[in-house]
């Protein structure tokens, strides 16, 4: 009987630390029932986006086709440069402008456009002038450019200084 | 008791071994057959064999061998075979490893927790493989020069200096300002390409704690719809004192993990369908993500709504009860730089100030 009781006793401190990830050889004494998962139903449904493309895809819903009204060939987060999605008013006759500059108030009121204020001084200047403008212009641009090389090539280099950025 | 059991039994048998037993031993080279067979002559018995070998070329092709056609005899049957009279069957429980019988791994098909699949190849996975994995890798690319050396970096770890007798054994500090030490970001190759490893959907429903369960049944209900896959049901941990809510009483959350297939297929509806139709929408914050590769965002009530499974039966949710979502996407970008490179990649469209 000495024998057995220190045997008894680690086995059910074994049982008791069955939580952790290592692989514990010894004998667990509860039995762990293997449930079969569960996965609901699918069905495979033709997605028809707004511009005809189609594809297929598993879904719980049992309509064999879908088709979308708005999707991201039509909205204008995703085609930022898409002219037809802009949502810009025809006044090709000029008389919603008209319009506004007999009756327009704070936001509606027909303002120029703010490049072309900007524009009409720098034509009036002499030529040396604008030919300075010209070169500080170019020397931004070069300057630019070569901000954009350093960005593509220290993509990603400048982490892990050892805090977060985000916590600053 | 079990050692003195067994000496009995020993004593018992082993006068046996030694009992000299009755038959003669050594070799027994007496014939006990009583036919004439060693007596007849061998030229009689030559008539019965075969002239010619079974194993020659030349002989003869039997009908039997002729009309031997399996593949034409599979193809010609109506009826499946019936199955074989044994099949395993896996044990019901896990009784541990010691038990004599385990059940199999859960990928053999004959195992309890076996689930089979992908049945489709995603098209947001084709896209991936196709175009943007190689674009990333582009976008990622950093040339080095040859001959080119990184500059040392100073170990993660800080080394205590032994100003004082007690720094003797003790372990390495943390880095300064912080005691996290952030994923390493290595330079991504062709092995390590950032992908989507799983999203989870996550509801929190604090309804299901003030008034009655049912909101928690339809926010499961929902989330299996859109996701394809079972929800689990969680505890609150924390105590929320103005909604009542007791941490370990109160069931409040339904959470959906997503992998493979089912994954793959609920990004690409999110994406294409739900997120386009998103009213006011700018897109997913930019500062949103963990730091370590893992973006966060949420859906409203009513964009969840949106979403071609709950709208082909929309009747069957009560209106107010549709819940909302946290949807996070783990990737194995190590950066948040990097895993929102790949999602908007992917068509996730991210607005304001990028956050790493």
């Amino acid at each position: 009987m000495s024998l057995t009781t220190p045997l008894r006793r680690s086995a059910a401190t074994t049982a008791r630390v069955s939580t952790s990830t290592t692989f514990i050889c010894s004998q667990c004494r509860h039995a762990t029932l293997l449930r079969r998962p569960k996965r609901p139903y699918t069905f495979t449904q033709l997605i028809t986006l707004s511009d005809g493309s189609t594809f297929t895809q598993r879904t719980t819903s049992p309509a064999p086709v879908y088709r979308s009204t708005r999707d991201t060939r039509n909205s204008l987060l995703w085609n930022p440069s898409s002219s037809k999605l802009l949502n810009i008013e025809d006044d090709e006759a000029g008389r919603l402008a008209a319009f506004r500059a007999k009756f327009g108030r704070s936001w509606d009121a027909n303002t120029p456009v703010e490049g072309e204020e900007a524009k009409t001084p720098t034509d009036k200047k002499d030529g040396k002038q604008s030919e300075e403008e010209a070169a500080a212009e170019a020397a931004a641009a070069q300057e630019e450019e070569d901000n954009l090389l350093d960005l593509i090539s220290s993509f990603g280099q400048d982490e892990h200084d050892g805090r977060s950025g985000k916590k600053k | 008791m079990a050692a003195s059991e067994s000496s009995r039994y020993l004593a018992r048998s082993l006068p046996r071994a030694f009992v000299p037993s009755v038959r003669p031993q050594g070799f027994c080279v007496r014939r006990n057959a009583s036919d004439q067979a060693s007596s007849r002559s061998p030229a009689v018995d030559l008539g019965e064999l075969e002239s010619t070998g079974a194993l020659l070329p030349g002989a003869s092709e039997s009908e039997a061998v002729k009309s031997f056609d399996p593949a034409a005899l599979a193809k010609g049957r109506k009826k499946q075979l019936p199955r074989s009279r044994y099949q395993f069957r896996s044990p019901k429980y896990d009784r541990g490893p010691l038990h004599p019988h385990r059940p199999p791994p859960p990928s053999d098909p004959s195992s309890r927790l076996y689930v089979p699949g992908p049945f489709s190849l995603p098209r947001v996975d084709q896209t991936y493989q196709s175009s943007v994995a190689s674009d990333i890798l582009t976008l990622c690319y950093v040339h080095n020069p040859p001959g080119f050396k990184p500059p040392q970096k100073s170990a993660r770890l800080r080394t205590w200096d032994d100003s004082s007798p007690y720094h003797k054994n003790r372990p390495l500090r943390g880095p300064r300002g912080g005691d996290v030490l952030r994923l390493l970001r290595k330079p991504i190759t062709f092995n390590n390409i950032p992908k989507i490893e799983r999203i989870t959907i996550h509801s929190y429903v604090k309804q299901a704690a003030q008034e009655n369960s049912g909101w928690l049944h339809v926010a499961g209900m929902a989330v299996q719809a859109i996701s394809n896959s079972r929800v689990e049901t969680f505890k609150s941990k924390t105590s929320v004192a103005t909604w009542g809510i007791v941490p370990g009483r109160d069931t409040v959350s339904v959470k959906a993990e997503l992998r493979g297939e089912n994954m793959l297929h609920f990004f690409g509806k999110m994406v294409d369908i739900v997120m386009p139709r998103i009213k006011d929408w700018d897109g997913v914050k930019g500062s949103s993500g963990d730091s370590s590769g893992n973006i966060t965002f949420g859906l409203e009530p009513e964009n969840v709504a949106l979403f071609p499974e709950i709208e082909v039966n929309y009747d069957m949710y009560p209106p107010k009860m549709i819940p909302g979502c946290h949807i996070t996407i783990h990737t194995t970008a190590k950066t948040d730089k990097d895993a929102r490179l790949l999602l908007s990649a992917m068509g996730i469209p991210f607005y304001g100030k990028m956050v790493n």
